[in-house]
């Protein structure tokens, strides 16, 4: 029981991070219909910027702060220089549907070269901003510490404020209306193209935190992020890509789920079953677990 | 009218496949390949980029350092050292086609230290390095599979295999910890499976047994095992894993307030890279290892001292890890076997120098080294040691013991092995 | 159909000829070229014409490769077989994945091939028939000694792979000019509009995802047998996306691109190692230049050329026949 108990709590904590970068990858999707294979390389450079800020001042809330600002400036800049561009050439023939999948992991590639290049491979950490010990219940210790808890507070803070801003605010009424109905929202004067910007920005400001978050908990290299962009991208879709509460369950889901094949199967199944989640939901439920019944088919 | 434009750009397509393949001829053969009169040519493959390579991604850079050195000191008999490094992500794929390049177009005489036992095992097959005759020195991997003679002639394996690493620590955990419960992490591939034959020939039966799969160690997988390893209630732990795989374990286990007795394999006990990966001193403090090699804090060794050095003035004054030892450890054996096989350089000859002098070069090893006509075999044996608070491994009780053994179902015996004397300022003088 | 084959005799002659007077280094690069130039068709196909975009190459590579292995090790059968067995089984599975994923669009069936391209290859260590981490020989042997002693290994791999690639293409290019072709770029251009018209439209998918898989699945074992071994380290996530790079750098839908293509992939690496010594002698230069220079490169072509160069160059010539 005590193990079940243990699996299901690593499994939330892995998960939380999980749903950090699948709420960046919907982010994304609502507002450009793109799946922005990038995202990692983003979340990654923003926390190499926010790592040298923090060992540098060695206070890990102020490289957070950076790392969200410039996860987010990284964000527009990717689609104010590079996916509008894109969008402008690449609409017509058979790569247009291909293009933007591409594209986007050129820009992967990009990203990790040039970090490469500038901090080389060294594996770095960043010291956690809390302890890393866990609670100990009577003369057990669990493999939950507080780092766990602030990983899984900080998610639902994001997860919180986004939804503020997308449900009480002007901004987050636009960027609804852009992603739901562009032609209409343009007709009701909102600038879509701004807003989609916006959107991206926000979805680079939650990668950073997503990449420190994991950073004070393993360690950070130029691949370090890598496999966190596949199951954030098969969370999303179990979450149905298109809600944003959707890929946060999703990712809690999948990673409890592979925690358990983790502790009761085997490490070499990890990955293959993530794979199997993914074509099962969509063979299941298509729409994702609390998706609408659109738009996944082609 | 579409058709017949398709038909040009075929033949364009053909024309610049055919042109593509058309750029050199190849040279006029002569004496000995990679070998001048002023320069000989090395080649190696090991990842410089990619998941596989921190702390690997040092070796080569560590092993030039050295090699300039000696450069600047007269090189050997006149001819100075160019090594070549190559990337190959740790691929085999890459290492084949890269080996390719360095054998077919840098046209180097021998390779030396190549990393990876699936890359080296499709390097030696694919491109025929026994059949060709290439010398493949001092490779950078502890698979047992290399020492055998008839399908790796060519191939001179430098450390203990893991086989003997498991069966000498089998031997050291009956010693010390016998009637305790035990636990081993081990990678599930050729590397942890070679420990875990070695273990059931030393007849030690471990409570708890986690296998992982290479690529997919990260704290959350550590915590997995933790509980595990809590679960059983294991006293000594074993693993047998990479740095990335030993950092994540230790981190966590500390955490969670689980401290069995550690032993840690010769590969992911690196302290300056586990110090790197966040483990904190204190956990490591204690914790046991394996080594054939001094560590690389303790500076009144001879060979680390100079090591050091040669690290501050050639190599950019980089940390000076356990990677940088096993380069410039490497990059000194080069040199002998170069020396050894005369002015007169050849692949056979230097092939021939190793395996009749080899096993008399001086090294920082503080095991003994057999390669002779019948063994290809390096170094086999290990010492026992226990990390101080500043990451270095220092000598249990009684000073540093060696104990060797073999690749097959010999005993485990205690060595009186004393290693050569350094040669005057670490520049092998021998013939 | 004819002059196809006389196209395609001809060029193996030429081949042939030009094998004969490079180098070893071209020789084998060439073998490396022919591996690439298959793999590269069944994303034409795929993408180029059906539509789908996978990032899974890598895997029905690995797939074929393995098939490739264990029939010639545990059966000792003749090399050819062990070709056939690779397209069988990548065919197998290709059919199993796209009845359960053809019918997902654009980016679902990007990321799912994805996650199947870092799961599949992981299975290797779960079984021990697969040899785990350090993968299993595939050993086709040497040349045979009527060749001559002259006759180097490095041939011996060019010969074959460039006989597999061609008798590959030419079946590749046989269907993509039938029937099945034109219903698959009818599809891709408008599947409604397709499906108005009585095509099945899931059951073409599900075909070109069988046929494109088959072919990747005989490029992973033409790949076994360069380097002469299968191991999961073999098809990584950087083979599936240097092959995509390379589908588009050709034209995504071209089948002669693909020889273009497969020269540029080879090509590239060689071009970057040069760029970056000139640059200076860092190693951090050395090391990463190529990474960069293959995604600028990429990035470009994708915005500039999506279509490849081969579609600029039409629309160029269009706009001078219109004036």
């Amino acid at each position: 029981m005590q193990k079940v108990i243990e699996t299901v709590l690593i499994g939330l904590s892995t998960g939380s991070i999980y749903a950090l970068m699948s709420l960046a990858i919907v982010l994304v999707w609502r507002s450009t219909r793109v799946v922005n294979f990038a995202q990692a390389g983003q979340a990654m450079l923003s926390t190499y910027i926010g790592y040298e800020i923090a060992t540098r001042s060695e206070v890990f809330w102020l490289g957070l702060v950076f790392a969200i600002a410039a996860g987010a400036l990284i964000g527009a800049g990717v689609d104010y220089f590079f996916m509008r561009v894109l969008f402008k050439h690449a609409t017509t023939g058979p790569a247009a549907v291909v293009a933007p999948v591409i594209a986007t992991l050129g820009l992967l590639g990009l990203i990790r070269s040039a970090v490469g290049l500038i901090w080389g491979g060294d594996l770095r950490s960043i010291p956690a901003p809390v302890s890393r010990d866990g609670y100990t219940i009577g003369d057990t210790t669990l493999p939950f510490s507080p780092l766990n808890t602030l990983i899984i507070v900080s998610v639902c803070l994001v997860l919180i404020a986004i939804s503020i801003l997308f449900t009480r605010t002007n901004l987050g009424l636009a960027l609804r209306a852009s992603a739901y109905a562009p032609e209409i929202a343009q007709l009701a004067g909102i600038k879509t193209a701004q807003t989609r910007t916006i959107g991206w920005a926000i979805a680079g400001g939650v990668g950073g935190i997503a990449g420190m978050l994991i950073t004070s908990y393993n360690f950070l290299s130029p691949n370090s992020l890598d496999l966190l962009l596949v199951f954030g991208f098969i969370a999303a879709v179990i979450g149905g890509l298109e809600s944003m509460v959707g890929s946060v369950v999703g990712a809690l889901i999948l990673g409890v789920g592979l925690t358990f094949i983790l502790n009761y199967v085997g490490t070499s199944l990890t990955f293959i079953s993530g794979f199997l989640v993914l074509i099962v939901v969509l063979l299941v439920k298509p729409e994702g677990i609390l998706g609408s019944r659109k738009g996944r088919r082609a | 009218m579409i058709g017949k434009n398709r038909r040009k750009r075929t033949w364009f397509a053909a024309a610049v496949l055919a042109a593509g393949s058309l750029v050199a001829t190849s040279l006029p053969a002569h004496a000995e390949t990679g070998v001048s009169a002023s320069e000989i040519k090395l080649g190696i493959t090991l990842p410089l980029t990619g998941a596989a390579s921190p702390g690997y991604n040092k070796v080569g850079d560590a092993m030039n350092a050295y090699f300039k050195y000696v450069n600047d000191n007269g090189g050997v008999y006149g001819r100075k050292i160019t090594l070549i490094q190559k990337n190959d992500e740790y691929s085999p794929t890459l290492a084949v086609a890269k080996t390719n390049e360095l054998i077919l177009k840098d046209k180097v005489f021998a390779l030396v230290g190549s990393l990876g036992t699936a890359n080296h095992k499709a390097v030696a097959k694919s491109v025929g390095l026994q059949r060709r005759g290439i010398p493949d020195l001092f490779i950078n991997t502890g698979f047992s599979g290399f020492a055998d003679k008839k399908v790796y002639g060519t191939t001179f394996p430098l450390f203990p295999s893991y086989y003997m690493e498991a069966k000498i620590m089998a031997e050291f955990i009956k010693d010390n910890y016998a009637g305790k419960t035990l636990g081993l992490v081990y990678q599930n591939d050729d590397f942890g499976s070679d420990a875990v034959k070695g273990f059931a020939q030393a007849g030690l039966k471990f409570d708890v047994t986690i296998p992982y799969t290479s690529g997919t160690q990260s704290a959350s997988t550590a915590q997995t095992w933790v509980s595990q390893l809590a679960a059983g209630k294991a006293q000594v732990v074993v693993m047998f894993g990479v740095t990335s795989a030993t950092g994540p374990l230790l981190a966590v286990a500390a955490a969670a307030k689980y401290a069995p007795q550690w032993i840690l394999g010769s590969v992911g006990g690196d302290a300056t890279t586990l110090r790197a990966l966040g483990v904190p001193a204190a956990v490591l403090t204690g914790a046991q290892g394996a080594s054939f090699l001094p560590s690389p804090g303790d500076t009144s060794d001879e060979y680390v001292k100079l090591f050091q050095e040669v690290n501050a003035k050639y190599n950019n004054n980089v940390a000076f890890d356990n990677n940088v030892l096993v380069g410039m450890n490497t990059a000194m054996l080069t040199v002998q076997a170069l020396r050894a096989a005369g002015q007169n350089l050849t692949r056979r000859g230097l092939i021939r120098a190793i395996q009749s002098k080899g096993s008399k070069f001086a090294s920082a090893g503080l095991a003994p080294l057999n390669w002779s006509s019948s063994s290809q075999v390096g170094y086999n044996g290990y010492w026992f040691g226990q990390y101080d608070s500043a990451g270095n491994m220092k000598p249990l009780s009684g000073g540093v013991v060696v104990y060797t053994t073999d690749n097959a179902k010999g005993a485990v015996v205690k060595s009186n092995y004393k290693r050569p004397a350094m040669p005057a300022k670490g520049l092998p003088n021998n013939s | 159909m004819r002059k196809r084959l006389l196209f395609f005799i001809l060029l193996g002659w030429v081949l042939l000829i030009v094998g004969d007077r490079v180098d070893e280094l071209r020789v084998y690069q060439g073998a490396q070229i022919s591996m690439y130039a298959i793999a590269l068709s069944s994303i034409v196909l795929l993408t180029g014409y059906s539509g789908q975009v996978s990032l899974g190459n890598g895997a029905m590579m690995a797939v074929g490769g393995y098939a490739a292995a264990l029939t010639l090790n545990n059966l000792q059968t003749p090399i050819w077989f062990a070709f056939l067995m690779s397209i069988l089984a990548s065919a197998i599975f290709g059919a199993l994945l796209g009845a359960s994923a053809a019918r997902l669009s654009g980016p679902y069936l990007a990321g799912t091939t994805l996650a199947l391209a870092v799961g599949l290859p992981a299975l290797a260590n779960q079984f021990g028939f697969l040899g785990g981490e350090q993968g299993i020989l595939f050993d086709v042997g040497f040349p045979p000694e009527r060749f001559g002693e002259e006759f180097s290994q490095y041939k011996w791999f060019f010969w074959i792979a460039t006989f597999i690639a061609l008798i590959s293409l030419f079946i590749t290019s046989n269907i993509l000019h039938s029937r099945f072709g034109r219903t698959w770029r009818a599809i891709r251009g408008n599947s409604l509009a397709a499906e108005l018209a009585g095509v099945h439209s899931a059951r073409m998918k599900v075909l070109a995802f069988t046929i494109s898989s088959a072919i990747a699945g005989l490029a992973g074992a033409v790949l076994a047998m360069t380097i002469s071994l299968v191991s999961p380290g073999a098809y990584t996530l950087s083979l599936s996306f240097a092959l995509v790079t390379g589908a588009v750098l050709a034209g995504i839908s071209s089948l002669p691109g693909v020889m273009l293509g497969a020269v540029i992939l080879v090509a590239i690496p060689e071009f970057a190692d040069v760029v970056a010594h000139r640059l200076g002698d860092s190693e951090k230069v050395i090391t990463h230049l190529p990474g960069l220079i293959v995604s600028v490169l990429l990035i470009l072509s994708v915005i500039f050329t999506p279509n490849g160069p081969g579609e600029n160059l039409r629309k160029h010539r269009k706009k001078k026949s219109a004036h």
